[in-house]
Order: C-alpha cells, then sequence, then structure tokens
C-alpha cells in the first residue's frame, strides 16, 4: 500500500484529502506544518507527498527544500496552494515540488495528480 | 450518585483534533479510556455542565491554565534512570562524533540538563558518557543541571532513589554507582560530584543569561507543561545557550513543530533532534 | 579526561546581574552587525515599556530569520496598541516569514488583537482576511464564533469561507448552524466545501 503525507495546518483539509486517497487505497499521515512534516519524512519516507504552502513554523517551500536537501529516499510531491499566480506555480517547482494544484482539490483531480506521480493507470 | 459523564465518540474526535493541533500528542481509538476517563475528571473538577461547555472553556479561557493542567493529566510524567533511552543511545553514537567531529579547541564538552528534576537524568548521562562513551578519555565533560525548585535539586545533590526510579538501571551499574539505603539506593559520591545542580526559571530570560556555550541540551518532558509564549522563550532561551551545530533534545512526545523554527531538523538512527545552525541566517 | 564539575555564575534574586542598559544603548547595539548582539539587545528592550515603537522600526529591517523571531516574542510580551498595529500590519508582506512570525505573536495576545479582528475581517485583500481566520484558530476569546458566522453569511471569496469554515468545525455551536446550511447552498459544487460543512453540522448536532 503506497504511503502518502498530507501537510496541511487544517484539520478539515487533511481530513478531507485523507478521505480521498483511503477511499483510493492509499495509506494516510498527517502533519500540520512543514517542520513536523519534516520530522516524519525524516523518520520513514514516503511514496509521496501532498503539501499545503501557508503554514505556521515551516511552510510548503521550506518543508520541499530541506527535502529535497536530506539524504533520505526521495518521492514526488505536489504543491497545494491557494495561489493561482504563475509566480507561485514556479516557486513550487523550483522548491523541488512536481506538481501544482489549486485548493480546494477536487477529488478526481487530486487522484489523478497522485496516480500520474506514482506511475499508476490513472483510470 | 452521580452519573459518569459519557464522551461520545464525536466529542472524542474533536478532542483529539483539538490536542493533536496544540501539542502534537496524538490517541489513537485504543487510548479511548484513557481519555475519556481523564476528560470526565476534569469536566467534574472545573464544574462544567458537559463536554461542549468543558471544551469551550479549555478553548477559549484567556489563561490557558485549564489546557495546561489537562496536559498534565494527559501526559505520563514520570522520572526514572534512563527514561527514553534511545536518547542515550544518540548521545554516545551519534550526537557526541557529530559534535567532535566539528570541535577545535579543548574546552570541555558541555551538556545542560533542564529540568534537573530530582536528577535521574543527569546522573543517567553521566554514566553514560562514563560507560558507553570511548571519547570520555579523550575530552573533559562537564554536565550541569537546572531546576526551578530548589527542594528537588536538594534531593538531586543528596542522590537517593526509589526502586522504582532505579528499575532500568542495569544490574551491573546499580552494583558499581549506588549503594543500598535502607529500600532506597543512593548514587556514589563520584557522581554526585560530577553534576552541578542550579536553580534557574527557564521561562525567566534573566535567569538563564549565564547559561552559554553548550554543546548539548536535554530538555525532555517540559516544555509541553508551558504556555505557548513560554515556550518559545524558552526555544531562544536554548538557542542562545547551545554553540553553534549544538544540539537539542526534547521528550518523544515533543516537538519544535509546534514552538518555533529557529533549530534545524536532524535525523539520526536513534531518534530525531535539533540542531543550531552552524551559520546564523 | 574525565567529567568536570563546571560552575554557573547563578543569578542572585536581589542583586541585578548587571546595570541594565539604556534605551540609547540598546537602539545603537541593535545596529551591531553580529546577530547575537542585536538578540540580546531585543531581549532587554522587553523589558523596557517605551521600546515598541524601536522594535517595530527594527523589525522591518532585520535580516536574520532568527533574530526577527526573537522581536516578535519582544512585541508579544510588550503587547501594546503599538505593537498590535505593526504586528497586523506584518499580515499584509510578501514575505512568508513575518507574515506567520507577526501571526504567531498576534495568537498570543488574545484580547488586544480581538479589537482590531473586525476590521481585518473586512479588509480589501482576501489574503489578509484568510491569515485572519488562521490568528482565530489560537485565539481564546469568546467573540470567535460569531466573527467567523459574519464571515460565512459575507464573504465572497471561497478559500476564505472555506478557512472559516475548518474552524467552525471545531468552534461552531447551535447558532452557527443557519450560517454553515447557508454557505452549503451558496458552494454547492464545491466539495471540500460539502465535506467540511457536513461535518461542522454533524459535531454541533451530535455533541
Amino acid at each position: 500500500m503506497k504511503r502518502v503525507l498530507v501537510i496541511d495546518d487544517a484539520a478539515t483539509v487533511r481530513m478531507y484529502h485523507r478521505s480521498i486517497l483511503e477511499a483510493a487505497g492509499y495509506s494516510v499521515e498527517e502533519a500540520v506544518n512543514g517542520m513536523e512534516g519534516l520530522e516524519k519524512a525524516l523518520q520513514t519516507p514516503f511514496d509521496i507527498y501532498v503539501v499545503d504552502v501557508n503554514m505556521p513554523q515551516m511552510d510548503g517551500y521550506g518543508f520541499m527544500k530541506r527535502l529535497r536537501a536530506a539524504e533520505v529516499p526521495q518521492a514526488p510531491a505536489i504543491i497545494v496552494s491557494t495561489e493561482a499566480a504563475a509566480h507561485d506555480e514556479a516557486l513550487a517547482y523550483q522548491a523541488g515540488a512536481n506538481a501544482y494544484l489549486i485548493k480546494p482539490v477536487k477529488p478526481e483531480t487530486l487522484l489523478t495528480g497522485i496516480r500520474l506521480l506514482l506511475g499508476e493507470s490513472v483510470t | 450518585m452521580s452519573e459518569p459523564t459519557v464522551i461520545t465518540e464525536a466529542e472524542f474526535q474533536k478532542f483529539r483534533e483539538y490536542f493533536y493541533r496544540k501539542t502534537g500528542i496524538s490517541f489513537d481509538d485504543s487510548k479511548r479510556y484513557f481519555v475519556d476517563r481523564r476528560l470526565a475528571d476534569r469536566i467534574k473538577a472545573t464544574k462544567s455542565d458537559d463536554f461542549r461547555s468543558y471544551f469551550m472553556l479549555l478553548r477559549f479561557q484567556s489563561s490557558g491554565e485549564e489546557c495546561q493542567l489537562l496536559t498534565n493529566e494527559m501526559t505520563v510524567n514520570e522520572t526514572y534512570f534512563f527514561r527514553e533511552d534511545h536518547h542515550f543511545d544518540c548521545l554516545v553514537h551519534s550526537i557526541l562524533p557529530a559534535i567532535v567531529k566539528h570541535k577545535k579547541d579543548s574546552v570541555p564538552i558541555r551538556i545542560w540538563c533542564m529540568p534537573s528534576s530530582s536528577g535521574e537524568e543527569p546522573y543517567s548521562v553521566a554514566m553514560t558518557l562514563l560507560e558507553r562513551w570511548p571519547g570520555i578519555h579523550d575530552w573533559d565533560v562537564e554536565i550541569i543541571a537546572s531546576d526551578i525548585d530548589t527542594g528537588i535539586l536538594n534531593k538531586a545533590r543528596i542522590g537517593i532513589f526509589s526502586e522504582r526510579s532505579i528499575r532500568n538501571v542495569p544490574p551491573h551499574l546499580l552494583r558499581k554507582y549506588f549503594t543500598k539505603v535502607g529500600h532506597d539506593y543512593q548514587i556514589c559520591e563520584d557522581l554526585r560530584n560530577a553534576v552541578e545542580f542550579t536553580r534557574a526559571n527557564l521561562a525567566e530570560p534573566l535567569d538563564t543569561r549565564n547559561y552559554r556555550q553548550f554543546d548539548v541540551v536535554f530538555c525532555r518532558n517540559l516544555l509541553i507543561y508551558f504556555d505557548d509564549i513560554s515556550r518559545r522563550t524558552a526555544a531562544e532561551t536554548f538557542f542562545n545557550a547551545l554553540n553553534p551545530g549544538g544540539f537539542i533534545l526534547l521528550g518523544h512526545s515533543e516537538s519544535m513543530s509546534r514552538i518555533s523554527s529557529i533549530f534545524n531538523v536532524r535525523r539520526f538512527p536513534e531518534s530525531i533532534v535539533y540542531q543550531k545552525p552552524t551559520i546564523i541566517p | 579526561m574525565a567529567l568536570k564539575r563546571s560552575h554557573i555564575a547563578e543569578v542572585q534574586p536581589e542583586l541585578p546581574v548587571q546595570p541594565p542598559h539604556s534605551l540609547p544603548e540598546l537602539k545603537a547595539q541593535l545596529a551591531s552587525s553580529e546577530a547575537e548582539l542585536r538578540r540580546t539587545a531585543i531581549l532587554e528592550l522587553s523589558k523596557h515599556p517605551d521600546s515598541t515603537a524601536l522594535l517595530t522600526a527594527h523589525l522591518k529591517e532585520e535580516p536574520s530569520a532568527i533574530v526577527r523571531e526573537t522581536i516578535f516574542t519582544a512585541l508579544a510580551r510588550l503587547g501594546d496598541a503599538t505593537a498590535i498595529a505593526s504586528l497586523a500590519d506584518c499580515l499584509r508582506t510578501e514575505d512568508a516569514n513575518l507574515r506567520n512570525g507577526a501571526i504567531e505573536a498576534l495568537k498570543l495576545l488574545p484580547e488586544q488583537t480581538a479589537r482590531i479582528i473586525p476590521k481585518l475581517l473586512a479588509d480589501q485583500n482576501s489574503d489578509v482576511r484568510i491569515l485572519t481566520i488562521s490568528i482565530l484558530e489560537s485565539l481564546r476569546h469568546p467573540k470567535v464564533e460569531s466573527w467567523l458566522i459574519e464571515v460565512l453569511e459575507k464573504d465572497p471569496h471561497l478559500n476564505v469561507c472555506g478557512s472559516a469554515l475548518d474552524l467552525m468545525v471545531e468552534v461552531g455551536s447551535e447558532m452557527s448552524k443557519k450560517a454553515i446550511e447557508g454557505i452549503k447552498l451558496r458552494f454547492q459544487n464545491e466539495p471540500y466545501i460539502q465535506f467540511t460543512a457536513d461535518l461542522a453540522l454533524k459535531r454541533i448536532n451530535k455533541a
């Protein structure tokens, strides 16, 4: 079972993503900000990350940069943001993310993104 | 006879999310009885009508006092020798080697235990260094242990411990470093003399201004009981107290992620620790 | 080589450790090129009731994230109207570090921050409104629920409402039901809104 780490400071966003992902057969863990996410990722690397941008203590970009610099097995990451500006999307890729979605995300959008990045069949 | 308060599933979820957000401690369903009982106790103690009104108190009380009381109830705060022993493994296998690798002087390595409580932790550090760290033959180490409570500091200096407290001490170390005093055990004079016990209030920056140039800080299971602003002050105090590249260890259910971003997260095989940046950004 | 006994000079409670620095001395120290010196100046300044303006002015110029965090903690300890105003100002900045620091500091000052919440919730900028709701998340104030109700009823922006709804799940009571049901109708095609609103209603009904 593939393991997903959902990082978002809003409890309901984590729950919402969890409900979508578990229904599709993924195992989900949560973190409330980039720093907690980093701690969890360092302890047991995940198969894919779903990362919010605006979080206290350490935001999504901070998490991405440190994850990519860490000596742990790397995995794809989807940044989920409220910002629709191209500038912010560029920042996400620069930080090392593989995809950029605008929140709130529709279930099909999230799942398609996850499946594509994990190399699974999309349908 | 009053009815015991029943906590519903929805209430348990609500409480669990709130507590996780505030402390990072997550209760799974197996902890239901543990949590429900303590919630029921606090609901009764605060004379709240029901869970809902208790939760409002918890959530909105401006002093945050109930939140701290509840945290106290929800966490196990017993001290004993070699508590969370993976930290001591980490000290000898990962932390000290990292410090020694970058050390350019022969100034003693300094370790700060805060709080000292009754001394179990600093004496555990001392024994670990003497028994398990080869580097003790090459480097001097100073151990300072501090607490806000002068009574407990005195107790620590005397160094008499119960059976319960020494239960994880391996028999050969018990024989080597302790003598039996009635039903209790006293740690040997050499170790009592090796640790400097001082009084300090971590939430008061003025108290800790002389605490500098430490290589390692142990602050386990203390910050969880602090309010938000005191926690931040404490993080800054430790930051100031550490040398660049110095390490701090928190309790297993604690995390800097709820407190401050000034430290870097480091993962060693034995534990996650936090490190003061070598170059101050 | 072995365990050596150390001696820390303990602070005598009756005597000051050293004569306190004057405001001009501390101001000069704030301009030091050494982060450590700037930080100690700030720690001392946090005890000076007149230092808010000085700290506020320095906040925007401070290059070190760590020293900035010390300023935020200092402002939170001082907590006067000037401190609050300058913290609120930081919500508008592009600098995420500055924004987050300000939010953390404001969360620590419920009474003072409460006074500026209505104005912030009416800000033109939807990002400021979202950030204000994140302050409410940890704000210990009895008006939090009614502020959230007003957002759900009046705010046009999807993500502002989403943030308010998220918090409603924790603090929502009977009096919020109507506003939550309203938001469900307003954003019928948004699965996240439906999910979260249903959760909030479920919690209110069962509790």
